[in-house]
């Protein structure tokens, strides 16, 4: 839980940036962006629910 | 019979709407579904937008820079009056400076709009703020009635000065002949420490204005300002266009029009801001008219993610 809010707390603090030459993105935005990827995969290969057949 | 009835009755041929239920019954209280559902929403929709939500920042204001940054303030404000500040070399939709836009050949979008804004830097942010005050200072009247040369000779004079002071103070500028100059970058300087100068800037000619224009491109024109931006990551050349400030997740669908200005040639680019909204308007057509570009529009063939979304419809096939 401490571990929790610390990190709730850095969200106001010196943004955490993460750069390979020309290229470089902030960690919020790419936490983002793999939890959209994410989503797409999991959107692909999870079955559609089923639910009830209507009769 | 009305129409609605006589669809009804229609519908309803075997009698089925009028048959008594026979199935099972429960209580259902909706007034109580509401209220949970409104107060549970109401608390996470609260206590995530306070936790997650876009961080406070405190506003950089007028007031906030003189007192944080004077020097670079009494800078700016002479840059206003000499007239070498940005947006006194911006052109439109401000002023008229010669080959201040951003052009493509023949191409000049910039101009398009024509001077919308007219902004005298001199007069609207330094002269006429101080005309507001109370006691205005006595050297205002040396400055309307000099002549432009003259203007011109002391704003330069004061803002080499400037430069060479130590640790760019005023107070230890080298003397000379700056002419009104010093007293009124430091009247203004006065009025802003104050916070006088934000609501005159804001205010001007109207008792209700929310026009922040002349502040925000005074605040602009200053070092300050631009070095707080750098700080937090959120300039052009920093893919600042997709940045919040801190960790907040900011705007990253703007990922492609913000990559464009960290590559050459647009990234040294004098004109990069016209060539990057062509390229994102070249590339908004293609996306437009991909059902009909050869190749382009044969993609998910090639890579057909769509078998995988239908696969039950295309097993069956």
């Amino acid at each position: 839980m401490h571990d929790f809010v610390s990190i709730l707390a850095s969200l106001d603090s010196p943004g955490i940036y993460l750069g390979w030459g020309a290229f470089q993105i902030q960690l919020g935005n790419l936490i983002v962006i793999l939890v959209m990827i994410l989503l797409f995969v999991l959107a692909l290969f999870l079955p559609f629910p089923s639910g009830r057949k209507r009769k | 019979m009305s129409t609605t009835n006589l669809r009804a009755s229609r519908a309803d041929k075997d009698g089925l709407a009028r048959r008594p239920w026979r199935g099972t019954v429960r209580e259902y209280d909706l007034f109580k579904e509401l209220t949970v559902a409104l107060v549970v929403m109401g608390i996470i929709t609260l206590g995530l937008s306070a936790v997650f939500g876009s961080p406070d920042e405190p506003s950089v204001t007028l007031k906030s820079w003189a007192i944080a940054a004077p020097a670079d303030f009494v800078a700016t404000a002479t840059a206003e009056l000499g007239g070498t500040s940005e947006t006194a070399g911006y052109g439109p939709p401000y002023n008229k400076t010669a080959d201040a836009t951003q052009t493509l050949g023949p191409l000049d979008l910039q101009s398009f709009s024509g001077v919308q804004l007219p902004i005298d830097t001199a007069n609207d942010l330094v002269i006429d703020p101080l005309t507001t005050l109370n006691s205005p200072p006595p050297e205002l009247a040396d400055w309307v009635t000099a002549s432009d040369a003259q203007r011109t000779t002391w704003t330069t004079a004061y803002s080499d000065a400037l430069t060479k002071a130590t640790d760019n103070d005023p107070a230890n500028v080298a003397a000379g002949d700056y002419g009104p100059v010093p007293v009124l970058t430091d009247s203004l300087l006065t009025t802003a420490k104050q916070g006088a100068l934000d609501g005159v800037l804001t205010a001007k000619d109207k008792f209700y204005n929310f026009d922040y224009t002349r502040g925000t491109l005074f605040l602009g024109d200053g070092a300050y300002f631009g070095d707080l931006a750098t700080a937090q990551h959120l300039t052009g050349d920093q893919w600042g266009m997709m940045n919040e400030t801190g960790n907040t997740p900011g705007q990253s669908w703007l990922w492609l029009f913000s990559f464009w200005y960290q590559v050459e040639p647009f990234a040294s680019a004098p004109n990069a801001d016209l060539l990057v909204v062509l390229m994102m308007l070249v590339l908004s057509v293609l996306l437009t008219l991909v059902p009909f570009i050869p190749g382009l529009r044969d993609i998910p063939r090639w890579i057909p993610v769509h078998r995988l979304i239908w696969r039950d419809y295309y097993r069956r096939r």
